[in-house]
């Protein structure tokens, strides 16, 4: 029953924002629900993310403005979820804005009111570390950008006095009479998206949390090290403000912990404390930092390399151990109690201790689970399937994020497009006709007519008008060459002010206009579509900022400002003057989808998108589908995982909108977003040309062939994956097994596969459960580097060893080896020997078998497919995603995807997660008949090209490319992102960025030219 | 020297570094008013010839800035662009260019604080430097 | 028939050429000069020594831009003519399987403009090489020279003397002459005060009447539209303003990063004797030690500027 095309998502952090753009873009229209006065969530208060140490805020700023402009999205922001009533397809939420007392249409965040506000609080968005008013924007870059008002503090409203605020906002936005409202949305779909809290360290007595001021949470540290915190990014230590010598990571904090019921490991926390120390260290020069851990958890793609360049390069200590107690010492300095690997006692003394705190499920996961009538698991995460992770108990609730159990920030953004995609199907999404919902004049023609500029210098209350003297910038600005008209306007964004700009454009019949306020980078949207209202081309449109850049950093100095006002004024003029129209060039899409790879990202995938309606082909080497996955037999949670892939191949084979070809192969895939051409050769040596708007990648990978440990040698020696067909077919039935040695890491973590392949540890634990299952009476042992059962697997962990299987670490330089007892006999048993280092010497296991975990490995094939594609694989020759944090399943190159173990290693559950997400990816693009490409690209005047191939080279869309015939570059104007880098090194000015070209540019230089005269 | 206000020519990427600028003004960091912001989409379309544009039109300095290596919107503008920037930098420094004059920063998003650093920095050396005599196109000559 | 002449003749006729380019004796004593051959016998003219300082890659973009075809083009190399040839296939300005690369080992060429200065206004009407003296000799006058004398300055610091890249190789290969290292003008020059290497490339560069010439001998000048004449924008003036000649040569170093294979053509090409090598040389120097990379040596490494590594030196970001 496909009701509405409204869905409700609730939370706002990084996974709620991806779950809403992707709807908004399919054609959905979204509800977000947040409960702050921002969007952004936990992801806006971190400072770098890992492992590339980007900056978190950057990367997720953009995402957050285009949420809030998205026209397919309402915020709700300050909001909470009441009640889900109804059922899958056809559902009423209720929810319940809270009164923000401000009128956020016309706050304009000048910042007065918080400056009159008398009452201090502790601000929670800096980890209680630095005080904010009553009146408040909830961080800097907050989207909404509005202030509001905290009712638990502000003395009007809870005294009935002051009300400072509202007597010296300008625009009068202030409203005491605000009340919370309740809201009832009509829905087909809930998706769940609130998030997480940060353990409370106080129950570790032991560590002196709050006791001890120099002991800190990771989530206070790391706003102690961003740049826009509250120590501006200078570190020092909270007791006594000096500069830290050293600093410890204490992990596990709240994690893997059985007695305060955290039996599971919070998976980001490793790669965090990692993180904050390569940071702490380039903050302060000559710092030691120190991590205290039990494994360290670097499973993730690309985070060994960066665990292994922080111990090398950055001289990050790691020491193998639980921190048994933290004392302070005089002076504020802290002394770390704890154990050495041989049981021996040690202390260690820092400047500042950070206790790497786990991630737990929010304090009202209850309240949130009555209110939407989910069920939680016994962590108290939303319970999901292992084969559907992303749905709930709740038939059309689904969730994302770390609510389903600990999750870093890619993951989330694969769960909350895995989210769309499941919700998806309960809409009613036609495909879009248009690319904008609304109607816009026809633009007038200004080609060869004489500019004629406006100019509007905005006031902004007092926030300009207070510093620059803004008549004179008007005059300034009226004295140029074809200005025909300037006025200053007292908030140039407010309604009336946008209605003064269209009549003014009308009347004076100008073609160009300027406006001197805030940034182009909140502001030029609206502007945008002022001028588009009033008949003109959106392009040509400029901004001068003479607010964030002119008056609010020159506040001391109004002479200065107003001259620097005034420049940037005839800057911006000179570059109006060349502006011209450009169009958003329309690419019509083919909705049809092409998966390469039948396993199991590959079936999902390609299900997933004909279950909403899309025709898939889906191509597969092999003679049948299922890929690796046809060897998985066991799962953890009992499951039938060869059922369960059976019932998919079923409902693929009976899904009409899927076609298969089995035993073919690509041999060149042509054409671009909406539009490619792929050439199959099929197993009969014909081959067929496939038609289709997208490309989604789910070519898998392979085992490793090993030569080490007597693999291929004895018969007694195989692969995790081959031992669960052992185990299927009745190995251990009636048959004296007395020892089996697991050893894991083989091929992994070392020279050549610098990586881990991240499932074998669960993968190894969950088969020597098996095993105790099967024959309790049989040994196990597990020769292991670090156990890496991350998120709830760690349970598993537990249990074995509680069963009785037996863990022992090696490491790369004691590799365990592997003897035939007698060297004659090719059935003999294997002589295992490994150095343990806690008994601290070597020990001996003759065992009936030998399994190993071998490497996962990206297969050759993908560089030519990589070819075929224009898209780039990483070091260890897995499909590189266009960014690790927030694209994990896109590519550079528009409408192609990547899902599953061609991605990275991963297990079955996380490769649902990315094919579902790469379907609901693949949706965004199919469900429109027309897509947009950018209007600001660049072209090439093909006059002018020498046909050197540098464009080609530099750009990293895929956009530049040769035409062979002409011998000159061409702009694939559908991939073109407008970027630059290509016109920037063309050195014969064949290509030019349209809106930003090199002779605007040179213009806007120019028309400050000082030239002197030589006497 | 001491009144001279020198004219310096910024081009910054919208993505990281007007972000950063927009960032110190929402936080009325002050810095000094002597810089001209020309917004590019990313650092890596900043052609040296803009660079030695501005020298020839007598501005005392220029200075680029983008995103950190990384951060790039664009995934690899920036790191194209230092590679041109390095070259630049050091041709201008072999001629007896006076090597403040042309400066690179990678300032992100998040760090108005740095770029108000790194403006007052290039403002006090270009200062120091005095008005720009070389490169500088005059009628004449 | 020496060597050269035999076994082009050969692999004329084996590789099907549809022409040849070489050099062959000058009408000027000590200016070897370009050639087409366009029969296999024609070959007997053909000759390599240290008169043959042209580049002929250059010829060989004129050959393949006069023309779009698909002749398959024979060409005899020095070090670095072979090494512009390989840039030039990088930057796609020919197919790799149209050229046959033919490489000779080169001692080192003789700068035209060296000869000039040293003879002022006397003409040479016969030379012969003596071991490493060049004696010339002309109406009433005879003089010897030593050949590192008025060997081109690439070529005194050549690492390249051979063609890293080739299909044939006629000789046995040469060594680098290698009297100067290779960066000792820069270190020399790095020492002066700025103002006075800024004044040195003010007195260089102001004596440019903007003729082109450098550009125009260049094999890697091969734009459509050379900055110099783009009008929108104009970036620099047409006449002969200092900044404007200034600003010319540092975009045209700029230009030639990681590209330019040092054979000295510009320098050669200027009749104005300007020092138009010694930027193009510190900048290449930069390139090779900042990006490990020398322009011409392979097929497959993208321009130094055109690509990047993650971890490239950025000690001069603030």
């Amino acid at each position: 029953m496909k009701k509405t095309k409204s869905v409700v998502v609730v939370g706002s952090g990084i996974a709620g924002i991806q779950a809403s753009l992707d709807l908004a873009e399919i054609g959905a229209e979204v509800h977000l629900v947040e409960k702050t006065p921002s969007i952004g969530g936990r992801m806006a208060q971190l400072d770098k993310t890992f492992p590339t140490n980007d900056c978190s805020l950057c990367i997720l700023s953009p995402k957050m403005s285009e949420c809030a402009r998205h026209p397919g999205i309402t915020l709700h922001m300050n909001s909470e979820l009441l009640s889900i009533d109804g059922e899958s397809g056809d559902f009423s939420v209720k929810i319940k804005e809270n009164a923000t007392y401000i009128d956020a249409d016309k706050c304009v965040n000048c910042g007065l009111c918080e400056e009159k506000c008398p009452t201090k609080v502790t601000d929670e968005f800096d980890a209680e570390l630095r005080e904010r008013k009553a009146i408040y924007r909830y961080f800097l870059q907050s989207v909404p950008a509005n202030y509001v008002i905290d009712p638990k503090y502000c003395l009007k409203i809870t005294k009935g006095v002051c009300g400072l605020c509202e007597k010296t906002c300008p625009a009068e936005a202030i409203d005491f009479d605000d009340t919370d409202k309740e809201i009832a949305i009509d829905c087909g779909a809930v998706i769940l998206a609130t998030g997480i809290d940060a353990f409370d360290p106080l129950v570790y007595g032991q560590y002196g949390y709050k006791k001890f001021p120099n002991v800190v949470t990771s989530l206070e540290f790391e706003r102690m090290l961003c740049a826009s915190g509250p120590l501006m990014g200078h570190v020092v230590c909270p007791g006594n403000d000096k500069e830290p010598k050293n600093i410890a990571f204490i992990q596990c904090v709240g994690s893997r912990d059985r007695e305060n019921a955290k039996n599971y490991c919070s998976s980001v926390c490793c790669m965090y404390a990692i993180k904050e120390a390569i940071i702490a260290r380039e903050h302060i020069k000559g710092l030691d930092a120190t991590i205290f851990f039990m494994d360290v958890r670097a499973y993730g793609k690309d985070f060994d390399r960066y665990y292994e360049r922080a111990e090398k390069q950055f001289g990050v200590e790691f020491i193998r151990s639980r921190v048994a107690k933290i004392t302070e010492l005089p002076g504020g300095d802290l002394r770390v109690h704890y154990a050495n690997p041989d049981g021996s006692k040690d202390t260690r003394d820092f400047s500042l201790v950070v206790l790497s705190v786990g991630i737990q499920p929010r304090k009202d996961i209850q309240q949130l689970a009555e209110n939407t009538g989910i069920k939680l698991d016994e962590f108290g995460f939303c319970r999901t399937g292992e084969f559907n992770p992303l749905d709930t108990t709740r038939p059309g609730v689904f969730v994302c994020g770390a609510i389903g159990g600990p999750k870093d920030i890619p993951e989330s953004v694969m769960a909350a497009s895995g989210a769309v995609s499941r919700a998806a199907k309960l809409l009613e999404l036609k495909r879009q006709e248009k690319v904008s919902k609304k109607e816009f004049p026809p633009e007038k023609d200004v080609f060869g007519d004489r500019p004629r500029i406006g100019a509007f210098i905005c006031h902004c209350g007092i926030n300009i008008g207070g510093i620059v003297d803004v008549p004179s910038v008007v005059e300034y600005a009226r004295s140029l060459p074809n200005v025909e008209h300037a006025e200053e306007v007292l908030y140039a964004c407010s309604a009336d002010c946008l209605e003064t700009i269209k009549q003014a454009i009308v009347e004076k019949n100008l073609n160009r206009v300027l406006v001197a306020a805030c940034t182009p980078r909140t502001h030029e949207p609206l502007f945008r579509e002022t001028l588009r209202e009033a008949g003109l081309n959106q392009y040509l449109f400029e901004m001068a900022n003479i607010r964030d850049q002119c008056s609010w950093a020159h506040m001391n100095e109004p002479e200065m400002a107003t001259i620097k006002a005034k420049e940037l004024v005839e800057m911006g003029i000179a570059k109006a003057r060349r502006l011209t129209p450009l169009q958003k060039l329309p690419v019509e899409i083919d909705p049809k989808a092409l998966v390469i790879g039948g396993g199991l990202a590959g079936i999902t995938a390609a299900l997933e998108l004909a279950d909403a309606g899309f025709r898939v082909f889906l191509v597969e080497k092999e003679p049948q589908l299922g890929g690796n996955f046809a060897r998985v037999k066991f799962a953890f949670n009992g499951g039938d995982p060869q059922a369960f892939l059976a019932e998919k191949i079923r409902e693929i084979s009976d899904n009409e909108l899927v076609t298969v070809y089995t035993g073919a192969g690509i041999k060149g895939i042509d054409g671009y977003i909406g539009n490619f051409k792929t050439t199959v050769a099929l197993p009969d040596g014909k081959s067929i040309e496939l038609e289709h708007g997208v490309v989604i990648v789910a070519t898998g990978a392979r085992e490793y062939e090993t030569e080490e440990y007597q693999y291929r040698k004895s018969k007694r020696v195989v692969t995790q994956l081959e031992f669960e067909k052992l185990l299927a077919e009745g190995y251990l039935t009636g048959k004296p097994i007395q020892n089996i040695v697991m050893i894991n890491c083989v091929g992994s973590r070392e020279e050549g596969r610098q990586y881990c392949s991240r499932l074998c540890c669960a993968q190894s634990i969950r088969n020597a459960l098996k095993v105790k299952e099967l024959r309790p009476a049989t040994d196990v042992y597990v020769l292991y580097r670090d156990i890496r059962t991350y998120g709830t697997k760690e349970k598993y962990f537990g249990e074995a060893r509680e069963k009785g299987v037996i863990f022992s670490r090696y490491d790369l330089e004691t590799k365990p080896t592997v003897e035939p007892i007698n060297p004659e006999n090719p059935r003999s048993k294997l002589r295992v020997t490994s150095f343990d280092p806690i008994l601290g010497r070597k020990f001996a296991i003759d065992a009936d078998l030998v399994v190993l975990a071998v490497s996962i490995d990206a297969p050759a094939e993908n560089e030519e497919l990589a070819k075929m594609l224009k898209v780039p694989l990483n070091a260890d020759r897995f499909f590189l995603e266009a960014h690790v944090k927030l694209r994990p399943v896109d590519f550079a190159t528009d409408g192609v995807f990547v899902c599953g173990l061609a991605h990275c290693p991963k297990n079955s559950a996380e490769s649902i997660t990315q094919a579902t997400a790469a379907a609901a990816r693949a949706m965004t693009v199919l469900n429109k008949m027309v897509i947009e490409a950018e209007g600001s690209i660049c072209e090439v005047n093909p006059e002018l090209c020498a046909g050197c191939g540098l464009c080609v080279e530099v750009c990293p869309y895929a956009a530049a490319q040769m035409d062979e015939e002409k011998g000159v570059a061409v702009i694939n104007e559908a991939l073109c992102k407008g970027c630059g880098a290509c016109a920037a090194s063309c050195r014969s000015g064949a290509i030019d960025l349209r809106g930003f070209t090199n002779q605007q540019i040179y213009l806007a230089i120019d028309s400050l030219e000082t030239v002197e005269i030589e006497g | 020297m001491s009144d001279f206000e020198p004219k310096i020519m910024t081009f910054l990427c919208n993505w990281c570094s007007y972000a950063g600028a927009d960032l110190a003004g929402v936080s009325r960091i002050q810095y000094p008013p002597n810089t001209r912001v020309i917004r590019v989409p990313c650092s890596g379309r900043v052609d040296p010839l803009f660079i030695l544009k501005c020298l020839q039109d007598g501005y005392d300095g220029v200075l680029v800035s983008g995103c950190h290596p990384g951060d790039c919107h664009y995934i690899s503008g920036n790191y194209v662009a230092r590679r041109k920037f390095a070259v630049l930098k050091k041709a201008l420094e072999f001629m007896g260019m006076e090597p403040d004059r042309v400066q690179f920063s990678w300032v992100s998003a998040g760090e108005g604080e740095k770029f108000s650093q790194v403006i007052s920095k290039v403002t006090e050396t270009v200062k120091a430097l005095g008005p720009a005599k070389k490169l500088v196109k005059r009628i004449g000559r | 028939m020496s060597e050269l002449t035999e076994k082009i003749k050969k692999i004329f006729t084996d590789e099907k050429l549809d022409i040849l380019i070489g050099y062959e004796k000058g009408s000027l004593p000590l200016r070897g000069t370009p050639c087409f051959i366009e029969s296999a016998e024609d070959a007997d003219k053909l000759i390599f020594d240290s008169t043959c300082h042209n580049n002929l890659a250059k010829y060989l973009t004129d050959q393949k831009k006069t023309e779009v075809d698909a002749r398959k083009i024979g060409i005899v190399v020095k070090g670095c003519d072979a090494r512009a040839v390989v840039q030039l296939v990088v930057e796609k300005q020919f197919e790799r399987e149209n050229i046959v690369i033919i490489g000779v080992p080169c001692k080192g060429v003789i700068d035209p403009s060296k000869l000039r200065a040293k003879l002022r206004d006397k003409e040479i009407s016969d030379f012969r090489f003596d071991g490493n003296k060049i004696i010339v000799s002309g109406e009433n006058f005879q003089e010897t020279f030593d050949k590192n004398e008025l060997l081109s300055d690439g070529c005194l610091s050549c690492k390249y003397p051979n063609a890293p890249q080739y299909d044939y190789f006629i000789g046995d290969p040469a060594e680098p002459i290698a009297s100067k290292d290779e960066y000792a003008d820069i270190d020399e020059f790095e020492k002066k005060p700025p103002d006075e290497r800024w004044e040195y490339f003010e007195k260089e560069y102001g004596k440019c009447i903007r003729c082109y010439a450098c550009r125009n001998a260049c094999p890697m000048c091969y734009c459509e539209q050379c900055f110099v004449d783009c009008s929108m924008p104009q970036w620099i003036g047409k006449g002969g303003n200092l900044s404007d000649k200034m600003i010319f040569h540092i975009v045209r170093a700029m230009h030639l990063a990681g590209r330019c294979v040092d054979c000295g053509a510009c320098a050669a090409a200027c009749p104005l004797n300007i020092d138009v090598r010694l930027l193009g040389k510190r900048i290449e120097r930069e390139v090779a030690e900042r990006f490990d990379f020398t322009a011409g040596m392979d097929f497959e490494t993208p321009p130094a500027l055109a690509t990047f590594r993650e971890d490239d030196k950025q000690e001069f970001i603030m």
